[in-house]
């Protein structure tokens, strides 16, 4: 039964509505309809003409009329069986004032301020909160380990881990070959090529193996261990954890940050390993330094302590992305949409932290000189 | 004579090794309200998957609306889901957008109607559903199970549906707002010569709402028929479903 689209027309006073009246035929209508305006008295709507009606094109009739009949017009429906009727009695009787829906309060712009600045504070506490709550039962469960899920551990390392040596491994030897290949460039110039031993070992072993595999652990297991413990809360498994007596930090929350701990400075020490590689290689290539020439420099150059305050800072970066990664987690409520808010929220504020810290490592090492 | 809307046949199913459905053949009749049952994991809500185009029966023919859906693109599936209204078992209410904002996502979608129309609609779909207006401006995760549904339930009636699927309506339901839910359907089966397909597990729904019932089990329809005669029929199967003691009590109270 193929049909016209919904139409309507007027005389200046009644209103003839004709063809299909539903959802999909209605656009037409829906505008015309917005520019009718009858005149006080009676208007006849005609509806004789209606191949087709729904519930939709009933309403947009209906509110018409209602409008009109505020504006002092008594309108009739005429042409109508007695299904289409109670189509409308149905709608009528539901009591909806056309022109006003429930939304959600929409605050200003002061008040949203306000809200974000205390929220902001609230979050900061809070936080504060979690990582104490985390110390304290990583603490209890140190005294008794048999407590802690060591299975679980395993698993995470091996996931944050072993897992990541590629893409870590990958990423430290190509940090290693543009570093040496940006200062070979400036060190030929002095014939002072074998400098670039001092230059990759430094940059790499204090400061870059460990911030890259921060900054790709971050991206991979924080973002990941939010997600988890997100989807979990969103589907009241959180919840399920608590009733039964198991604490979610327990279960969810220390495995993960033991496993990142353990994990992360092995992950920067093959990164070590790896940048160096690269260092080497390109050495080799552009400014003819032999392996061995380099590792016997490296050897005299660069010390032990070097090599320790770059491997000291990954398990306190692990701490930051697991703790961030965690709590983020459990800030997710309710619905999709906020566990991927809170992922995005995890990563950058995890790798914004590790940096903050790292630029704080900086000073603190300067000032005491090593 | 009237074609069915929808025509299933010989349908089989296998998630891997499991059968679910081992050759059921069914007919959806225009303007019926036919009740699917069967115990748990006896493959209900896979046929319904099966009747929206989410799922692809491993071998047998499914018709939609007169159409064969058998490796059916998503272009041009698309009309005929828009004729079809689906409330999903735990409603499937978009989490990012309020109650009002969900109901009126199939008519922002396929109409040009303007919002506060859309709005209104929205609002009068709610309170079809049983749902206060002011139910509109909250969050799906700030409502209980049950307003959940009647939300699904008017989000699946926005387009006015020739064919709406209900899986397990009224799980979850008081027995009063399940009796109302009940009557609902009926009432748009009535003005808006709605078919529909619902799962239920609820014994007083099927006597009340349902013109027919399939009673699923080991892969196949064990029995179909009104609740009248399933109720009077000598199938072990079906006697032995629709004989314990919850069943007996929903007929002598509502049938
Ligand atoms: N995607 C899937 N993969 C594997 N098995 C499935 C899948 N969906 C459903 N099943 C199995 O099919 C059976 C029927 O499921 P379902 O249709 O949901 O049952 P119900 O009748 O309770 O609605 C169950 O045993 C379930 O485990
Ligand atoms: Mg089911």
């Amino acid at each position: 039964m193929a049909s016209d689209p919904a139409s309507v027309s007027s005389n200046g006073q009644d209103i003839v509505c004709q063809g299909d009246w539903t959802a999909l035929q209605l656009d037409r209508a829906a505008r015309d309809l917005r520019y009718l305006r009858p005149l006080p008295g009676d208007v006849e709507i005609d509806l004789s003409g209606v191949s087709r009606i729904d519930s939709t094109g009933a309403w947009l009739i209906y509110r018409a009329a209602h409008k009109w009949s505020k504006l002092g017009a008594k309108t009739r429906y005429i042409g109508l069986d007695d299904k289409t009727r109670e189509l409308f009695e149905l709608i009528a009787g539901q009591g909806i004032e056309p022109g006003d829906a429930p939304h959600p309060p929409a605050p200003g712009f002061l008040e949203n301020l306000g809200r974000d600045s205390a929220e902001a504070a609230r979050n900061y506490m809070a936080f504060l909160g979690f990582i104490g709550n985390a110390t304290f039962s990583s603490l209890r469960i140190l005294l008794t380990p048999a407590r802690l899920r060591w299975s679980q551990v395993v698993v995470e390392s091996e996931e944050a881990g072993f897992d990541a040596l590629p893409i870590v491994g990958m990423l430290a030897f190509l940090m290693g070959i543009v570093i040496a290949y940006q200062g070979a460039v400036v060190l030929q110039q002095y014939g002072a090529g074998i400098f670039i031993a001092d230059l990759v070992g430094l940059a790499m072993l204090r400061e870059l193996s460990p911030l890259v595999t921060a900054i790709i652990v971050a991206g991979r297991t924080g973002s990941a261990y939010t997600a988890q413990i997100g989807t979990m809360k969103v589907t009241e498994e959180v919840d399920a954890l608590r009733t039964m007596g198991i604490a979610p930090i327990e279960l969810l929350v220390l495995p993960k940050i033991f496993a990142l701990v353990i994990a992360m400075p092995l992950l920067t020490v093959f990164a070590d390993l790896m940048g160096l590689l690269g260092g080497m290689i390109m050495a080799n290539n552009l400014l003819d330094v032999s392996f061995q020439n380099f590792i016997d420099r490296l050897a005299s150059e660069v010390t032990i302590a070097d090599y320790l305050v770059g491997i000291g800072k990954a398990p306190v970066f692990a701490l930051i992305i697991a703790a961030v990664g965690c709590y983020q987690g459990f800030k997710v409520s309710g619905s999709a949409e906020s566990v991927g808010k809170h992922t995005t929220i995890s990563v950058v504020e995890s790798i914004f932290l590790v940096i903050v810290v790292d630029a704080i490592f900086s000073i603190v090492f300067s000032r005491m000189g090593i | 004579m009237a074609q069915p809307v929808v025509r299933m046949r010989d349908i089989v199913t296998r998630f891997g090794d499991k059968v679910v459905h081992d050759g059921i053949s069914l007919d959806v009749e225009r303007g019926e309200v036919l009740a699917v049952v069967g115990g748990s994991g006896s493959g209900k809500s896979t046929l319904m998957r099966e009747m929206i185009m989410l799922l692809s029966p491993t071998a047998g023919k499914v018709e939609v609306l007169g159409h064969d859906v058998a490796g059916i693109s998503e272009l041009e599936a698309l009309p005929l889901r828009r004729r079809i209204g689906v409330m999903f078992q735990h409603g499937a209410l978009f989490g990012g957008q309020t109650v009002l904002e969900n109901v009126g996502v199939p008519l922002r979608e396929h109409t040009e109607l303007h919002d506060d129309i859309v709005d209104e609609l929205a609002q009068v779909k709610l309170t079809l559903a049983g749902l206060e207006p002011r139910t509109g401006a909250l969050w799906p995760n700030q409502l209980s199970g049950g307003m959940r549904k009647r939300a699904a339930l008017a989000r699946a009636l926005a387009l006015d549906p020739e064919l709406l699927f209900l899986d397990e309506p009224s799980s979850g339901l008081d027995p009063l707002s399940a009796d109302a839910l009940d009557e609902l359907i009926l009432q748009l089966r009535e003005l808006l010569g709605l078919t529909v397909v619902m799962i239920t597990h609820d014994m007083d729904s099927l006597w009340r709402a349902a013109d027919r019932v399939v009673l699923l089990g080991e892969g196949r329809i064990l029995g179909t028929g009104s609740m009248e005669e399933l109720a009077r029929s000598n199938d072990p199967d079906v006697k032995r479903f629709f004989s314990g003691p919850r069943a007996r009590g929903a007929q002598t109270g509502g049938g």
